[in-house]
């Protein structure tokens, strides 16, 4: 077990240093001296000098990313200049807050791109494949950012049925009620463009396996329809897992414009926070998080790719 | 007499006009042995197909096809899904493409006999599974019934599939082109199971190939396809030596090492 | 031109017309948008859409909509069009002298481009932009270099693919240079599958563009920028929504016309999976490839 998952997880390795690079690139290459910024103009150099050696500014650059990826991997990211707190507890509890509505929205994307994708894949020439195929472009084409202010003003602003923003009602109780309450319109928002691409992948995942000979077989070994869909799904599964993991990184990236808006305090919202303050710490740190999740899951979807299809374990 | 399968003035046609099969009639008694050799495209394949009851999306089928007297023209889905698998098995081309390649040998055989009735409850049917597989001459089966398709060999692979296939005791096996994937000396045996198969558990064999080898070694009847037509039906003795038709002279000219 | 002909190009003719005219109508936005994008009279501030004199109505500063929308068609088709062209050009640079190169030119080039994979669309635009002061050339800057690695990708599977076709071979023992095979042998057969490819960006890169300006990296105020104006009507949500949605709106609808028109010409020549719009890690694109092929 052990050996399996460091197979898995080694070859991420490279690419997590690069992302790392990059994310510290984006520190290092801030346009403007930092000392000069800290101290003002017209500091003595003898005053800069000492500064700079305390900030590690006067190591060349590999050093000064060893130095910075070793704070990052014990957790410290340094500190949000706005909200003069460590970044990493500023972080921490908006990522929980990300994590259930990325979790909804996940859910939403599942079920409705599985049932999209198999409309279209069981009628690949009738109606129900044009509906599907003209749904899912709709889907794939709609930014948050317009579904989510579409929303708010049909849903809260107009018919008045569910609440414009926030996780729970300040003035109520709270309780899972009132939480579904406000994460169905954010998790549609975050939802749309995923669960078209999903419906697409399962749609021509499902149809190839349904028109190939694996399909025909089990239709000649006497299984009835149910059955032989059963089979079928079960091998298109796979893709469907792979288009999953991709799934995330839409909802990720989609957070940062469906927080904003609805006002959700997760990662997105910090992020667009962070931006508009021009809080350099908290940005890096936030795409650091995010990166590094996306990465993750990848390997777990890796993995779970295995579990389900035996050609893939090694 | 009464044949095991009979079809009669059978004919397929596709969207687009294109008429894969015209006019076939064929007859194959119980425990005899009918090869349907032509070209690729002639309409072999359709018409073992078709028989099966698959003939494809969209396909326009006219004519009779009986199986010991019944009409399974005049069947509905629900009544040929209890006769496919049960009185007709099916050994496709690709053994790699038709097995599960997602689980092992066992449940997918086990499963056929649970949906045919062949045997009751999980455990009698996964009991059975290993002796299925030794009548299709597999060594070894209970290490095979617990591996992956692509764990196993090409010969084996065809072999689980032709236990697929026999598992439920059909009267008739429908085989297209089964050996095309294979390499030469497993190709041999594979050939020779059908043979076991016909002279010690009874089973009627439907074979199509485009390969005179083949034919030669399965013997029985064979029936020549062009076309969609039939164009010369006889014994495989007669068929293959001293052809008739103008095609299957032609035909048996064309192989390798042929005397001339 | 006869009627079986346009029906059975309906699906590229349709959206593909829809496209001209959207650059046309930002091209001619002098000649055809009823008001200066930038005055407004406070004493019109937030009409609601149906408003005599106004079609669309006015945002907060009593300026005129449908003027600024019909401006705004400039910044951010700019800030679409633009990277998608300077990622085609790049990318397919990069591809090729990956996929030609020697193993080392080639390894280099996949592990960079697989590490800029790793990020999520938006964050690395987010990380680029951020560095640079806001305006058209962050945006433009920031979704280039978004967009490169996934061109980059498709041209290296195509050069990858005729590499050892026999044709190239053929040239090469006949002594063609490589500048020369390159140019005559290797781009012809990159080169449609590739701007296939980048036409099914234009719609992801317009909605990109828009985003950054939403989020204050991309085109500043007071120039008119869908994006922009989507954050500028923010304010007007919960008393004027039929105001505040409109650019939501066009962004909506400009995004399905390009991406209609992607699709179309993707049916047409058949390409698989390049329906991934941004591409993502290595293994699990063609793990994905391999689905949908």
């Amino acid at each position: 077990m052990t050996g399996f998952l460091l197979r898995r997880l080694l070859p991420a390795v490279p690419t997590l240093l690069g992302v790392t690079a990059v994310v510290f690139a984006t520190v290092a290459l801030v346009p403007g001296d930092p000392v000069a910024a800290f101290l003002g103009p017209g500091a003595p150099p003898e005053a800069r000098r000492e500064l700079a050696e305390r900030l590690g500014l006067d190591q060349p650059l590999p050093v000064r990313y060893a130095d910075w990826l070793g704070h990052a991997l014990t957790g410290d990211l340094g500190t949000s200049v706005s909200g003069q707190r460590p970044v990493v507890d500023l972080l921490l509890p908006a990522l929980g807050q990300t994590l259930v509505l990325t979790a909804a929205a996940f859910l939403l994307v599942l079920v409705g791109g599985v049932a999209l994708g198999a409309l279209g894949a069981l009628r690949p020439r009738g109606p129900g494949g044009r509906i599907s195929g003209a749904l899912s472009t709709l889907a794939v084409s709609a930014p948050q950012y317009s579904v989510a202010l579409l929303l708010i003003a049909v849903f809260a602003v107009g018919l008045r049925w569910l609440p414009a923003g926030g996780t729970h009602d300040v003035f109520g109780s709270g309780g899972p009620a009132d939480l579904a309450r406000h994460l169905v319109l954010p998790a549609v928002a975050a939802a749309l463009v995923p669960l078209g691409l999903t419906a697409r992948v399962f749609r021509a995942a499902l149809g190839t396996v349904l028109a190939g000979e694996l399909a025909d077989s089990l239709r000649a070994r006497g299984l009835r329809p149910a059955a032989v869909l059963r089979h079928c799904v079960h091998n298109a599964s796979p893709a469907l897992l792979t288009i999953g993991g991709l799934q995330l990184a839409y909802l990720l990236e989609g957070v940062v414009f469906v927080e904003t808006l609805f006002a959700w305090p997760g990662i997105g919202r910090l992020l667009y926070d962070a931006l508009t303050a021009r809080d350099l710490p908290l940005v890096q740190g936030g795409v650091l998080v995010v990166a590094v999740a996306f990465v993750g899951v990848n390997v777990l979807v890796d993995a779970a790719h295995a579990a389900i299809d035996p050609r893939v374990r090694i | 007499m009464s044949a095991l399968l009979e079809v009669d003035g059978l004919s397929v046609g596709y969207p687009g006009g294109v008429r894969a099969v015209d006019g076939v009639s064929l007859a194959l008694p119980a425990g005899g042995a009918l090869v349907l050799l032509g070209e690729s495209g002639s309409g072999k394949t359709t018409v073992a197909r078709t028989v099966l009851g698959l003939p494809g999306r969209g396909a326009a089928v006219t004519g009779a096809v009986r199986l010991a007297g019944t009409d399974l023209r005049a069947l509905d889905e629900r009544a040929l899904c209890d006769v496919r698998g049960r009185r007709i098995g099916y050994v496709p081309q690709d053994p790699g493409a038709s097995l599960d390649p997602l689980r092992r040998i066992g449940p997918q055989i086990a499963e056929v006999l649970r949906r045919h009735g062949s045997a009751t409850g999980r455990r009698a049917a996964r009991a059975a599974v290993p002796g299925l597989l030794a009548t299709a001459g597999v060594p070894d089966p209970e290490r095979v019934a617990r591996a992956y398709p692509h764990e196993l060999s090409g010969g084996l692979r065809q072999r689980a599939a032709i236990a697929l296939a026999i598992c439920c005791g059909p009267e008739l096996l429908i085989a297209d082109e089964p050996t095309t994937a294979l390499d030469a000396l497993v190709r041999g045996r594979i050939l020779d199971l059908f043979g076991a198969l016909r002279a010690d558990c009874g089973i009627a064999l439907l074979l199509v190939t485009h390969d005179l080898a083949v034919a030669r070694r399965i013997g029985g009847t064979v029936a020549v396809m062009r076309a969609g037509r039939v164009v010369e039906l006889g014994p495989a003795e007669r068929v293959l030596h001293r052809p008739d038709h103008a095609f299957t002279a032609a035909l048996v000219a064309a192989e390798p090492g042929a005397r001339r | 031109m006869s009627t079986p002909w346009l029906r059975r190009n309906l699906g590229l003719a349709v959206p593909g017309t829809l496209a001209v005219l959207l650059v046309l109508l930002a091209l001619a936005a002098p000649l055809v948008a009823p008001y200066d994008p930038a005055a407004g009279r406070l004493a019109d501030r937030l009409l609601d859409p149906g408003s005599p004199g106004h079609p669309l109505g006015t945002d907060g500063q009593g300026r005129d909509l449908l003027s600024r929308l019909i401006w705004a068609g400039r910044a951010s088709l700019t800030g679409g069009l633009v990277p998608v062209t300077v990622a085609t050009v790049a990318g397919t640079l990069l591809g090729i002298t990956a996929g030609l190169g020697g193993r080392l030119t080639e390894q280099a080039l996949l592990r960079a481009l697989d590490v800029l994979y790793a990020f999520p669309g938006v964050l690395l635009a987010i990380a680029v932009a951020s560095l640079l002061t806001p305006g058209l050339g962050a945006t433009v800057l920031a979704l280039s270099v978004v967009l490169t690695p996934a061109v980059a990708r498709v041209a290296f599977t195509e050069a990858r693919r005729i590499r050892s076709s026999e044709y190239l071979e053929a040239a090469r023992v006949s002594g063609a240079g490589r500048g020369a095979l390159v140019l005559r042998q290797v781009a012809p057969v990159v080169a449609p599958v590739v701007l296939v490819y980048a036409s099914s960006l234009v719609g992801l890169a317009v909605v990109y563009a828009a985003g950054l300006s939403f989020l204050g990296l991309g085109v500043a105020p007071p120039t008119a920028e869908w994006g922009a104006m989507l954050d500028e009507l923010r304010p007007a949500l919960l008393t004027h929504p039929w105001v505040a949605v409109l650019p939501a709106l066009v962004i909506l609808a400009v995004s399905v016309v390009f991406n209609t028109l992607g699709e179309a010409l993707r049916t047409r020549v058949g390409d698989g999976a390049a329906h991934l719009p941004r591409a993502v890690p290595a293994a699990t694109r063609r793990a994905a490839e391999q689905v949908v092929r």
